[in-house]
């Protein structure tokens, strides 16, 4: 029987192929929710969905888009932002 | 007549540029412009920019100097390409050749230290062979050279 905390459902189960030609069960930290807009809530492209200790050593540059708002907002939502932006300095 | 003509003031909205104000240069065809100011100098989609009220005097196909001053009089800031400086790396082999004399020079002191006396008794019992192998070899060839004449 596995351990009280294996069983709790926190970790996910990965079956590992041993050279031996056995099937052992590993448990792994589940992976974050994948990045969603703040404003339209659709997913984000260009942000990776990683354990935490793997963004850690990953560059700034590969972990979001390099515009204003990236990595929270979507690039349509972010044109819209600018947009309202420019036109209140116009008037 | 598009919005876009020589000396609009403009908005980057896509991209790494975005929300940097930039002025329009040349205008390219019906959908690209090229922009300079405080973005990269850079052919741009017209969908990718919003334009201002302002208009700045320019004359058509300006360079990027004239672009700052006239953007440095109206008080708005510049991108300038930052030029890498390259440092000098510190040469591997030369650091590897001195250790490697280092430890060569090490070793050959420890062989020394540890051989001393039986090296030079070696050198000295060595000497003597060599003389009598010299003594003898112009003996031998003496001798072949007679047999072949007899």
């Amino acid at each position: 029987m596995p351990r009280g905390m294996f069983k709790s459902g926190r970790l996910s189960k990965i079956f590992v192929k041993t050279p031996g030609a056995k099937n052992v069960l590993h448990y792994r930290q589940r992976k974050p929710s994948k990045a969603v807009c703040g404003h339209c809530k659709e997913q984000l492209a260009g942000v990776p969905r990683e354990l935490p200790a793997k963004m850690a050593n990953m560059p700034k540059s590969k972990k979001k888009p390099e515009r204003p708002f990236g990595g929270n907002l979507c690039s349509a939502c972010t044109r819209k932002v600018l947009q309202q932006k420019a036109r209140g300095e116009a008037q | 007549m598009s919005l876009f003509n020589v000396g609009r003031l403009c908005v980057k909205i896509a991209g790494r540029d975005a929300g940097r104000k930039c002025v329009v240069v040349e205008q390219v065809d019906k959908t690209f412009v090229i922009v300079d100011g405080n973005v990269r100098r850079k052919k741009v989609n017209m969908k990718h920019l919003e334009p201002l009220a302002e208009m700045v005097d320019l004359k058509d196909k300006i360079s990027h100097a004239d672009v700052s001053s006239a953007f440095k009089k109206l008080g708005l800031d510049v991108w300038e390409k930052k030029s890498k400086q390259v440092a000098e790396r510190p040469k591997k082999q030369k650091v590897k050749k001195v250790k490697s004399v280092k430890a060569v020079s090490k070793k050959e002191s420890k062989v020394e230290k540890k051989v001393g006396e039986k090296v030079k008794v070696a050198e000295e019992v060595t000497k003597p062979v060599e003389e009598a192998t010299e003594v003898q070899e112009p003996d031998s060839y003496e001798t072949i050279e007679s047999e072949k004449k007899e």
